[in-house]
């Protein structure tokens, strides 16, 4: 009894508590994506390049002498004026063909291709990395979590509620979710409906540009890292539901609670192949995810 | 890129006064081989080019023509399903893998004979895209494309981590096979020549084959069920069996490429399986123009020269399948074959 | 059918006449370099191409090789051998080069390797060093100048053994071949030399996050933590574990050669420090020869070589002696030449064993301190090298 204790105390807490902090650093990549796709029906296979502009676009920031705290507030911005420019620029004239999922995903992976090359002329194939703002390590109950991370886990916990807020509480959120159900409705009631995309652009890739550089100090900036990490976010707004906010969060603390714990007990290999494997039964089980999408309560 | 098409096919309707399902059935039925002059000419000018190319092309080029028309076969596999279905597969890589680890496995450690390694390829395709599609065509739309895209993903995972099949350097070591087709006729793959023409021919005979079923009725319930899957099932065509049947029979062809592939490069590796040889074979088709058969393989000889000659010059190679991305997206949805179509033929119309 | 092997006959008469074009004396020798050039690997490309330029720039400056230059052909292998496979034919067969070297991972080796012994050319690696390329998988037309995966082991853990505090080991590999071959030999010679294995973990390649994998090193309690890693992921677990205060001053962390480099160290604000490895190389290797190379290297790129420079700029000395011995670029008597050859490098002396082709280096042992690698010790080649287990050849 006391080693199964001090088993689940020493062994699988600390694994838990990992995983809860990733699983939130996961969803904030994924809340963007999914809202795209529920309000456009874009797959925006772009949006790992746009978390990779975060990170890059702090780098250079403190690189410049602005501080943390600003490239905090500033990257986000930056990074969503870009999605809004994509949007502007490419989305908006394959909307109105009838296979527009199809284009534009084939579209966005295009750019996804272009701005991966790009970093590289511009900042150069070698790792780059941002120093964490905050050091030090928490002992909570003898499971040690470092400072940092604790604010990764607050911040993004922050961004999720302002994202969930937006949207069901505010009057911009009661016009996004009428849109992801009848634009022509909303645009009958005189709303400029490009106003609504571009706005829901500009706010899922700030989403992606303020993840990259909350990220930034733990995984480092290169250009292959939004290619890395868009396979996983995939599987979460899969799993959750395409276009599901809840969803996406559900599904990103569960697929990084399955990835962590499944490799206490199994190569960790096999651990990731496991999170594929739990996408694809969702997928076919239920091909529309485990939660409905935006605005089909 | 299937806006045109479609259009053409409104036109067609609205031509009609009885502009119902059953009417465009009907008038696709009737005009059964309506691959228009246009799209015949561009085969058979391709033809007569690939024909001759080896005279030109020495050894390297040759073998890269073999190994265009391997990938041509995975982007002709993405044609029928989304030129045809409407079905946009991100996956159809894990059938070219499949088939070419299947024959490398096979070469190494069973047998020699080509018929039997054929045999196991293609029937371990048969039976994977079977059960695969049978789950996956009921998935509508994007979710297709995600689960294929997951399933190659899949595949490829397990080959790179299970190392009894060489893990992550893949197999190497894979003979150059010779073919006996009757008792006394060898064909040695060793001789580039004699490999390009088996393969351009067999390819040639995949074309034709593919064309001439998509051009059957069965064909043309297949576009009906793209156009308007809802209203199929009313004139007694069970859509499920129709796309299950183009799936199979894409997964046939992408296998084909895949099963020659080891015989042609002697390797295999969880390369094969990935996202970068799906996806390119989406773009293949839509440079050559999607729905056309045709313009598919032309379009995987052009990206394949295409990126060895410039990948000489620099490396920023993904800047430039990008914008090849973005500019047929976005201002070729039709691809080559429908840009020649609007130069050349005028008032004519490419239709599937 | 008939028509069919005319068409062969045409074919096979033309490779014929073109075989028996005449080679001119000032002809440049034509040296094909397949490596990363994009994507995850291309750090380690960019130092392989440096090496290369600055070698051929030197050797050509000095009159070549009997007169002839060398000339260098790139070609970006993506380290995706399917692609590897595709340019090394370019280069074989288009471009007509006489040797090949520059691919980087284990699966671009092997295939390369075979194309070129299809082609009947030679293949020299200077920086994968998984054992099977020289090994089981070996071949007559493949050979190894850098040092392998054996070779780092056996000097680090006799190094190690010998030198850190504490008995205990933890090993960490990224799970693919060349990880797990090198943490096998990690673990086997550790073993053998009295230390105790407390435990291994092996993430997958390109892991972004290492906590899954941090609470069974810390429930180990390890003295020395040795790593496979490279790259990107090196860059991430050693800041992790900083981060994770795993890094303590009681604790020694080592590891493959790769896994901490000039392109990678600065990424990792000083979680590499102290970080052991043995290589065939390091930059403050103080002899006239290194010297001159490092400030060359300097002046021309105005960055620190790495091993992958040092052993790609090293190669093309090794190439010059073997042409110039067999006073030709044919492949079986440059094989000749170069099998049992010593040439010098900047690291000194090297030699190829014939038996299995692996270049003899010795090794140093380095030490990351700051933004700099300093050497604390060394073990000759011989004793490193271990046995030769090629059997095809």
């Amino acid at each position: 009894m006391e080693d199964l204790l001090a088993y689940l105390h020493f062994v699988v807490l600390p694994q838990f508590i990992d995983a809860l902090i990733i699983g939130v650093a996961l969803a904030l990549v994924a809340l963007g994506l999914t809202m795209i796709f529920g309000l456009l029906d874009v797959i925006n296979l772009a949006h790992g390049e746009l978390y990779m502009l975060g990170g890059y676009a702090a780098f250079t920031l403190l690189g410049w002498g602005a501080g943390y705290w600003s490239a905090l507030v500033l990257v986000p911005v930056l990074v969503g004026l870009v999605g809004w420019a994509l949007e502007e620029l490419g989305i908006r004239p394959l909307l109105p063909r009838a296979d527009r999922a199809i284009v534009t995903l084939l579209f966005t992976f295009g750019v996804s291709l272009i701005f991966r090359d790009i970093a590289q002329v511009i900042w150069g194939t070698e790792t780059r990395s941002v120093a964490a703002p905050l050091t030090g390590i928490a002992n909570l109950a003898q499971v040690f979590v470092p400072i940092y991370r604790i604010f990764v886990f607050g911040a993004g916990v922050l961004a999720i509620a302002v994202t969930w807020w937006l949207v069901y509480r505010t009057q911009i959120g009661a016009v996004l979710r009428a849109t992801a159900v009848d634009p022509s409705m909303v645009a009958s009631f005189g709303i400029p409906i490009r106003l609504v995309y571009g706005f829901t652009f500009l706010y899922g890739c700030g989403l992606a540009g303020l993840a990259g550089v909350l990220l930034s100090p733990i995984y480092a900036v290169f250009p292959t890292m939004g290619h890395d990490f868009l396979v996983m976010a995939f599987a979460v707004v899969i799993v959750g539901g395409m276009g599901s906010i809840i969803g996406a969060v559900v599904a990103a603390l569960l697929l990084a609670q399955v990835q962590g714990l499944a490799s206490l007990w199994i190569p960790p290999v096999w651990a990731e192949t496991l999170v594929y494997g739990v996408m694809l039964l969702v997928l076919v089980i239920r091909p529309a995810g485990l939660f409905n999408r935006l605005g089909e309560a | 890129m299937l806006q045109a098409q479609q259009q053409a096919q409104t036109t067609d309707i609205e031509s009609r006064p009885a502009g119902t399902v059953a009417g465009r059935l009907l008038r696709a039925v009737r005009s059964g081989g309506s691959n228009s002059t246009l799209l015949r000419q561009i085969a058979l000018v391709s033809l007569l080019l690939a024909a001759i190319f080896p005279l030109f092309g020495g050894s390297f080029f040759t073998r890269l023509a073999i190994e265009a028309l391997l990938f041509g076969c995975i982007a002709l596999s993405v044609d029928i399903l989304l030129g045809y279905a409407g079905l946009l597969s991100l996956g159809q890589a894990a059938y070219f893998g499949l088939a070419a680890y299947v024959a490398a496995l096979m070469y190494l450690h069973v047998t020699q004979s080509f018929w039997l390694v054929l045999l196991t390829a293609s029937a371990s395709v048969g039976v994977f895209s079977f059960l695969l599609g049978a789950v996956a065509i009921r998935a509508k739309g994007v979710y297709f494309a995600l689960i294929t895209f997951g399933v190659a993903e899949i595949l490829s995972k397990i080959t790179h981590n299970t190392r009894a099949i060489g893990g992550s350097d893949g197999l190497i070591g894979i003979p150059v096979p010779s073919i006996r087709l009757l008792p006394g006729l060898e064909i040695e793959f060793a001789n580039n020549y004699v490999f390009y023409y088996l393969v351009l021919g067999t390819v040639c005979l995949l074309y034709l084959g593919t064309r001439r079923i998509l051009n059957t009725a069965f064909g043309s319930v297949l576009r009906a069920i793209r156009d308007n899957s809802d209203r199929v099932p009313y004139l007694g065509y069970n859509p499920f069996w129709y796309k299950l049947l183009a799936y199979v029979m894409a997964a046939q062809i992408a296998a084909f490429g895949g099963l020659i592939y080891p015989l042609l490069r002697g390797f295999v590796a969880p390369h094969l399986f990935g996202f970068e040889v799906s996806t390119k074979a989406v773009v293949m088709s839509l440079v050559g123009g999607v729905g056309t058969l045709i313009g598919p393989l032309m379009g995987s000889v052009i990206i394949t020269f295409l990126e060895s000659v410039v990948g000489s010059y620099t490396e920023r190679h993904l800047i430039l399948l990008g914008i090849i991305f973005i500019v047929f997206v976005m201002f070729l949805p039709d691809g080559l074959c429908g840009l020649a179509q609007r130069t050349f033929g005028a008032g004519r119309k490419v239709k599937p | 059918m008939s028509k069919i092997a005319t068409i062969a006959k045409l074919g096979v008469a033309g490779a014929f006449m073109l075989a028996l074009a005449p080679a001119q004396a000032a002809d440049p020798i034509k040296v094909g370099v397949v490596t990363p050039l994009s994507g995850t690997y291309a750090p380690i490309g960019k130092q392989v191409r440096w090496g290369a330029e600055l070698v051929v720039k030197e050797i050509n400056a000095a009159g070549g090789v009997n007169g002839r230059p060398f000339e260098l052909l790139f070609e970006d292998e993506e380290a995706n051998p399917p692609v590897a496979v595709r340019k090394a034919e370019k280069l074989l067969q288009q471009d007509k080069v006489d040797l090949l070297t520059g691919t980087v991972n284990s699966g671009s080796t092997l295939a390369v390797g075979q194309v070129a012994e299809r082609n009947d050319r030679i293949l020299v690696t200077t920086v994968s060093y998984a054992p099977s390329i020289t090994g089981a998988q070996c071949s007559a037309n493949v050979f190894r100048v850098n040092a392998n995966a054996y070779m780092q082991s056996n000097a680090l853990t006799s190094w190690l053994i010998k030198n850190a505090p504490g008995k205990r080991y933890f090993f960490i590999g990224p799970d693919y071949e060349m990880g797990r071959s090198t943490t096998s030999a990690f673990q086997n010679d550790v073993k053998r030399l009295g230390g105790t294995d407390v435990g291994a973990t092996f993430p997958p390649l390109g892991a972004k996050d290492f906590t899954p994998y941090i609470g069974q090193i810390r429930a180990a309690h390890p003295d020395v933590i040795m790593t496979a890693t490279a790259g990107n992921d090196t860059v991430r677990l050693l800041t992790q574990l900083k981060e994770y205060g795993i890094l303590t001053d009681k604790l020694t962390l080592a590891g493959a050669a790769g896994a901490v480099t000039q392109e990678n160290l600065g990424a990792m604000g000083g979680a590499g420090e102290g970080f052991l490895s043995a290589a065939g190389y390091s930059i403050d290797i103080d002899t006239p020869a290194n010297k001159k190379f490092v400030s060359m290297f300097k002046k021309e790129f105005q960055h620190d070589p790495d091993l992958f420079a040092a052993d790609t700029y090293g190669l093309f000395y090794l190439f010059k002696q073997a042409i110039e011995k067999a006073a030709s670029t044919d492949t079986g008597r440059v094989r000749a030449a170069m099998e049992d050859a010593t040439w010098q490098t900047p690291q000194g002396t090297k030699k190829i064993r014939k038996g299995d082709h692996q270049a003899v280096v010795d090794m140093v042992i380095v030490k990351v301190k700051g933004n700099d690698f300093q050497t604390v010790g060394k073990v000759p080649g011989e004793e490193a090298v271990g046995p030769d287990d090629c059997q095809k050849f």
